[in-house]
């Protein structure tokens, strides 16, 4: 026995030796790479929140941290919610919401004595994929859509879904309808067009991070958590349909639905017809000082011909750093160099992850102007 | 004489029942063990040395496996002491208010869900400090692995025989020597599985991390006041990802995280074996 316990405590004082080595490790490799490069000392800069745009944020940190080694980016997920309360109360120096603070909860940010800002960094969009073997295009006008999703339609040869889609192979085959189990802001984005688009849901259903699916009554319903989870079912499950992240579509090689668009044209989610569809609204963006009006609804179903409809945005928020109050003056230079970097460099194609669209210009402008209001201190 | 067959018949039966529910039950724990070996090995042995020791950003996963280490050494620093001491006053005073109190209150403590642990300490001790930090994720790790050390050890003791009490008291020694000079080391081995176990537990734990450490993967960031990243808390970041070079690294740090575990807990287990009571 006695054997044990001087294993354990040697194991014990083994782990805090190399942990205190580490230390010491740790301060000797900053000398060294600080000797040989610019004698600055270490900038962290941490981000919370919305996991939405984790991906892209992440591709960001690795290509700017090559170009800046000093600067080290620690990403941290949560969700949306956990961003905006992490970055209320200092734990963060950038948050991440996918829906934009509005202008009631703008108030307890300015409470602080510091001026938040908040703006737009890249998008994306909520796709509808399915899995119908044979069947590779598919065409949904807003009202076959909703009343998949609502159960109404049952089968896939049914007349509303062949009447778009003349040429498709369509099998009489129940629907199976794939949706997340877990409380997701992809819901929220969907379930919010799907009210734009159909009283009935709207009146039925209704929108948000959780939804009573009516086709789970039905018994053709299927949970799964996370996007990877509803991917997952969707690829094992024939005759289903689901909503994802593009990315995810893209990732997993999904057939996509070309979803009728508010001027009535068919549209597939494209760098193109995102961008357009950003440019469109944006005049509902505001100024990166205030809060939204409407978080999500004004995002949605954008005019245009070539306008994609879902198009999921996701906000960053930083502080003006007024008197210095966040931000330390080697921080902000870190700070605003990493996001006018994420507005221009990161937004050319080459930097961008698969599934994400880079703002358009105007759009990206909004971020730009804010970075400069950032102050130095 | 056919009554007999149809016994033996019937003994074999059950056993083979038994058999195969056991191989059931055990199955998913080695499908576990062989996907996790499967899918995270090659990870491992492409990138080499660069996943144990790498940040990040060089595709390693070392800061996380520093922090894993720093927590659960951190939450049995803060934990176990407490635990043990709640664990064997719970089995001397059995029938105090405080210590029915105690027992009722560690049962609970089990089942509470770990989330609202991390959401506690994070408006108890993130918020007022201004920054996430190894000390409150350790805090909550202790405060998850508390319960099941004190249960463990209140039952072990418990499995003692009154007789050595007696005997020990008998000998002049007072009640605190005769805990714990005599009931203590015979109840160890008892004891070392609930300590066993609270650390395999925490080791492995998201959810109360999740508020409290804040992460650290590009650098190593020592320090207890300092925020700190975790093996199981990377994997549920990477695995949320929809890049597939993502989802192998979290391959590669489950089976770190199965190595450490398993590291930890066969050795040790096995060694309890060979105590002689």
């Amino acid at each position: 026995m006695k054997k044990i316990y001087t294993a354990l405590t040697v194991f014990v004082l083994t782990l805090g030796l190399v942990a205190s080595g580490c230390i010491s490790q740790e301060q000797g490799e900053k000398t060294l790479t600080n000797t040989k490069q610019v004698p600055q000392q270490q900038i962290i800069i941490r981000t919370t929140g919305a996991t939405f745009p984790m991906y892209q944020i992440q591709k960001w940190i690795e290509i700017y941290q090559k170009l800046n080694p000093n600067v080290k980016i620690e990403y941290e997920g949560g969700g949306s919610g956990h961003g905006q309360e992490a970055f209320l109360k200092g734990l963060a120096d950038i948050g991440r919401t996918d829906p934009p603070v509005k202008e009631a909860s703008w108030k307890k940010f300015l409470a602080t004595g510091d001026q938040p800002l908040q703006f737009p960094e890249v998008v994306g969009a909520v796709v509808v994929v399915f899995n119908v073997p044979g069947v590779n295009e598919l065409k949904l006008t807003k009202d076959v859509l909703a009343k998949i999703f609502l159960g109404e339609i049952e089968y896939w040869d049914d007349k509303a879904i062949k009447g778009v889609n003349p040429s498709a192979k369509l099998p009489h085959k129940k629907i199976i309808v794939i949706h997340r189990s877990d409380s997701s802001g992809t819901t929220a984005i969907f379930t919010t067009y799907l009210t734009q688009i159909s009283k009935e849901w709207s009146e039925k259903v209704g929108a948000g991070k959780v939804v009573d699916w009516p086709v789970d009554k039905m018994g053709r319903g299927v949970a799964g958590k996370g996007n990877p989870g509803v991917v997952a079912i969707l690829k094992q499950t024939k005759y289903s349909i689901a909503y994802t992240e593009l990315s995810y579509a893209i990732n997993e090689n999904l057939p996509v639905a070309a979803l009728e668009n508010k001027a009535g044209e068919f549209v597939k989610p494209t760098e193109e017809t995102i961008k357009t569809a950003v440019a469109n609204v944006k005049s509902y963006i505001p100024n990166s000082t205030q809060g939204y009006k409407e978080d999500l609804k004004q995002l949605l179903d954008a005019p245009g011909k070539d306008s994609y409809p879902i198009v999921a945005f996701t906000h960053l928020l930083v502080w003006q750093n007024k008197e210095g109050k966040h931000y330390s003056p080697e921080k902000v230079k870190a700070i605003k160099e990493f996001l006018r970097w994420i507005l221009t460099e990161g937004q050319k194609s080459e930097n961008l992850a698969p599934g994400y669209v880079g703002l358009p210009k105007e759009v990206a402008e909004i971020g730009f102007k804010a970075v400069e209001m950032i102050q130095e201190g | 004489m056919s009554g007999y067959n149809v016994r033996k018949l019937k003994e074999k039966l059950f056993l083979f029942l038994i058999g195969a529910l056991t191989v059931l039950m055990f199955s998913p724990l080695f499908h576990i063990i062989y996907s996790v070996f499967n899918n995270g090995i090659h990870v491992i042995l492409s990138r080499r040395i660069t996943f144990i020791t790498g940040r990040l950003s060089d595709g390693g996963i070392g800061p996380a496996i520093i922090g894993t280490f720093i927590l659960v050494f951190l939450a049995s620093l803060i934990g176990l002491p407490v635990a043990f001491l709640v664990g064997v006053y719970a089995y001397e005073y059995p029938e105090s208010t405080l210590g029915k109190a105690t027992k009722s209150l560690l049962q609970i403590m089990l089942e509470f869900p770990t989330i609202l642990v991390g959401v506690f300490i994070m408006q108890m001790l993130v918020v007022p400090m201004g920054t996430y930090s190894a000390l409150a994720g350790a805090l909550s790790l202790a405060i998850i692995m508390m319960p099941y050390v004190a249960v463990y050890t209140h039952e072990a003791m418990r499995q003692i025989p009154f007789e050595y009490r007696d005997a020990a008291f008998s000998l002049g020694l007072t009640r605190v020597k005769a805990v714990f000079r005599v009931l203590v080391p015979m109840a160890k081995r008892g004891i070392l599985t609930g300590v066993l176990i609270g650390i395999a537990k925490v080791a492995g734990e998201t959810a109360p991390l999740l508020f409290t450490v804040g992460g650290s993967y590009q650098t190593y960031q020592i320090g207890i006041t300092k925020p700190v990243g975790a093996i199981p808390l990377l994997i549920y970041t990477l695995i949320q990802s929809p890049a597939k070079e993502h989802h192998e690294m979290a391959w590669g740090a489950s089976l770190i995280l199965l190595l450490i575990f398993l590291g930890i807990f066969i050795p040790v287990r096995l060694s309890l074996r060979e105590v002689k009571v």
